[in-house]
């Protein structure tokens, strides 16, 4: 793992210091409207180490070489490590193709002109996605430089094999009351209630941007990351209150354990419920098709009447084209099979659990959990894609993640930290 | 005597051929050249880049920002100082604790005292492992389904917090990181000590000096320059620290220490400005004691 980390950041940094930013624009269109399906060969990006993301990855590359001719070359990379030496490694020798995420993320690179723009990509297969997805794939000129794959609820699972045991019934848990009931009751049993972790520092926000999605609605949530509204409003305050009043139900260890403890604590029946996004169903259907089917996503109840459960983060992960690829057509031709009912077919049947972002698909396919994530977040008016990926990037990670922890360490403080945080922000140079 | 001066001036360059100077300047001149490319052009960028507002892409994106940056750090991230403090608390420990101890170690095993390979090769393993390994290895011990945890017949939903309890997490990054440094220590002593003359010691002893007065009298002096490398040592390896916490914290603010807070604010996007200057506050604050202490000792060595 860390062989591979190093040799990315080695290798971009050499490379990216030696390109500097003057060779952005030499990808250009060249080769556009070449229309050929002959593109060469071509180098895809993935993201993801685990088990089950190489093996989705692997599936679909071979996919495609069959249905096109075309040969891929597959290079799998560490996700933080990636997402962290994303800017070098497009300023260096990147892959034509490459494993990306919708909405701000994607749109900092767009206007840095990094990515190269897919429009023409969008005009022969964009009637296969809802406009929400265009919207989300649209850069601040709008033009479009993404192709959406998949996206996954956050949302509160558990084994459904536990909760039988604890006579608990997750899905009719309308309430905040309701729900601290069933921790309560869950605890009594001697596990626990609400597993967390916040090791990374990025964990917690789900369960922060949830309650503040419930308590405050959607509006406010998204004004509150675009710094139109306060840190320090009292609004802010209550959601951190009711943070404060699940922190007796969850494990002890919480600045101990990174996601992947959140999911061991679930996998081996520790936990009754926790919020978490369903990407990590992958692990358990590795570990066994059993595991599998006893997992179960439910939305996080209602808190507030007025927004009900109209919110959810749901990210949207696809795919980019880079514009310092050595084959920029190999890369559009590359991402439209993938981002394609086609692709995502291929993807699907390799066993992947994800939900296809593509309109047309087939969802008969589709097993209990994937039909269950899609009502999840078809319950939703409004579509986040998650704290770290709506809000700035040198907000999210240097100060609200060692907000939350903070807080998480001692929750009396709170009114000072969320203080400290509006100063951190107000003190963000304009960008 | 004008023609004395010319005649020696003249013998010198004489003694250098063409050849001679040929191979001298490649051999002067191409580390040279490397040295200043590779470290004073990139040292030089980043204190400029601290100075500016950059998204870190496009050259012609650059802002000036004055001492915005570090205006925005010192007054403005409460992180920094908790990253301060933890690297204050680590110099302190490697400089009271850790390095006193690795030298009394060596001292011991100098003197051959029972069992002294055992000790020498028990301490000198962890000095191979390379610092990030060092963090992987006691990760996977003290990690919350850990080899130790399992020890303590704890499982991952009871475990002992060692790196998120705050009130111990320190000690216990602090103990893992002198498992080794006790070692280097240990291994750079125990090469200068081999080489003191034992007559002097022995001399030392007919005058009745006692062993503290021996050590400190005779041996200490004799051992300047292995002291002033253990000093400088110490100082920038609890300074530049930052493998041992990576490993264990990953890039977040887990355990925010100087080192962790550049390679935060550097990787990712757009705020390579502020990565730079806390590289720039890291880098005075070991060049100031460095240039201080050894100016000091040269100083005393040309007296």
């Amino acid at each position: 793992m860390s062989e591979q980390n190093n040799g990315i950041s080695r290798r971009s940094v050499l490379k990216g210091a030696a390109v500097g930013g003057l060779g952005i624009a030499a990808g250009g269109s060249l080769l556009a409207g070449c229309g050929s399906k002959d593109v060469g060969p071509m180098k895809w990006g993935g993201r993801g180490l685990e088990e089950s993301s190489v093996k989705w990855h692997e599936a679909v590359k071979a996919a495609y070489e069959k249905a096109s001719g075309n040969t891929v070359t597959l290079n799998m990379n560490d996700a933080n490590a990636f997402q962290n030496n994303l800017s070098q490694y497009l300023q260096g020798t990147p892959d034509d193709g490459f494993d990306w995420m919708a909405g701000y993320r994607m749109q900092f690179y767009a206007d840095q002109g990094l990515l190269e723009d897919v429009s023409s990509v969008w005009d022969e297969i964009g009637d296969q996605f809802a406009d929400s997805y265009k919207i989300a794939s649209t850069g601040s000129d709008g033009k479009q430089y993404f192709l959406p794959t998949s996206w996954y609820p956050w949302g509160l699972h558990y084994r459904k094999s536990t909760m039988t045991e604890l006579g608990l019934d997750p899905e009719n848990i309308a309430t905040w009351d309701d729900f601290m009931k069933m921790l309560e009751a869950t605890k009594k049993k001697g596990l626990i209630g609400y597993a967390l972790g916040d090791k990374g520092g990025w964990e917690a926000m789900g369960t922060f941007d949830i309650l503040n999605a419930r308590i405050n609605g959607y509006q406010f949530h998204v004004d509150l990351l675009a710094g139109k509204e306060k840190w320090t409003d009292a609004k802010v305050a209550e959601v951190f209150k009711h943070f404060e009043m699940m922190i007796p139900y969850m494990n002890k260890n919480v600045l101990d354990i990174s996601w992947e403890g959140m999911r061991d604590l679930l996998l081996q029946k520790k936990c009754g419920a926790m919020l978490m996004g369903s990407w990590f169903s992958g692990d358990f259907k590795t570990l066994s098709q059993a595991d599998y089917d006893d997992l179960w996503i439910v939305p996080f109840p209602e808190i507030n009447p007025e927004h009900g459960r109209d919110t959810i983060d749901a990210p949207i992960d696809g795919l980019c084209v880079a514009a310092n690829g050595e084959n920029i057509e190999g890369g559009k031709e590359l991402v439209k099979w993938l981002a394609s009912k086609e692709g995502m077919q291929a993807r699907l049947d390799s066993g992947n659990t994800f939900t296809s972002a593509n309109k047309g698909q087939d969802t008969s396919s589709y097993d209990p959990f994937q039909k269950q994530q899609l009502a999840v977040m078809g319950e939703a008016k409004y579509i986040t894609q998650f704290l770290d990926r709506d809000t700035r990037q040198d907000f999210a990670n240097p100060v609200v993640a060692p907000a939350i922890q903070n807080f998480l360490r001692a929750p009396k403080d709170i009114n000072k930290i969320l203080e400290s945080v509006q100063a951190q922000w107000d003190a963000l140079p304009a960008l | 005597m004008t023609s004395t001066a010319t005649n020696t001036t003249v013998r010198r360059r004489r003694a250098f051929s063409r050849k001679d100077r040929i191979t001298l300047s490649a051999f002067v001149g191409i580390p040279t050249a490397f040295h200043i490319l590779l470290v004073w052009v990139p040292a030089i960028g980043t204190i400029g880049l601290s100075f500016t507002f950059w998204s870190g892409i496009h050259i012609s994106d650059i802002k000036w920002a004055g001492i915005e940056n570090y205006n925005n750090i010192f007054t403005g991230t409460p992180v920094f100082w908790e990253a301060i403090w933890h690297n204050v608390i680590w110099l302190l420990w490697f400089g009271l604790i850790a390095t006193p101890l690795g030298i009394l170690l060596a001292y011991q095993i100098d003197r051959q005292i029972r069992g002294h390979r055992f000790y020498e090769s028990a301490f000198f393993v962890p000095v191979v492992l390379s610092l990030a390994v060092t963090g992987i290895i006691w990760n996977f011990m003290l990690q919350p389904g850990g080899f130790v945890q399992g020890i303590l017949g704890r499982d991952i939903s009871n475990p002992i917090s060692f790196y998120g309890n705050y009130d111990i997490n320190t000690y216990v990054i602090l103990g893992i990181a002198s498992w080794r440094h006790i070692g280097y220590i240990m291994l750079l002593y125990l090469s200068g000590l081999k080489s003191v003359d034992p007559s002097l010691k022995e001399a030392a002893a007919i005058d009745g000096a006692t062993e503290w007065q021996t050590f400190r009298k005779v041996i200490l002096p004799t051992m300047k320059p292995v002291n002033i490398i253990i000093i400088v040592i110490t100082v920038i390896d609890s300074l530049r620290a930052f493998d041992i916490v990576y490993m264990i914290y990953g890039s977040g603010t887990g355990w925010p220490i100087l080192g962790i807070l550049v390679f935060q604010n550097i990787s990712g996007g757009g705020m390579s400005m502020k990565g730079a200057a806390y590289a720039v506050i890291l880098f005075a604050l070991c060049i100031g004691p460095m240039i201080t202490y050894l100016k000091q000792s040269f100083a005393e060595d040309v007296k």
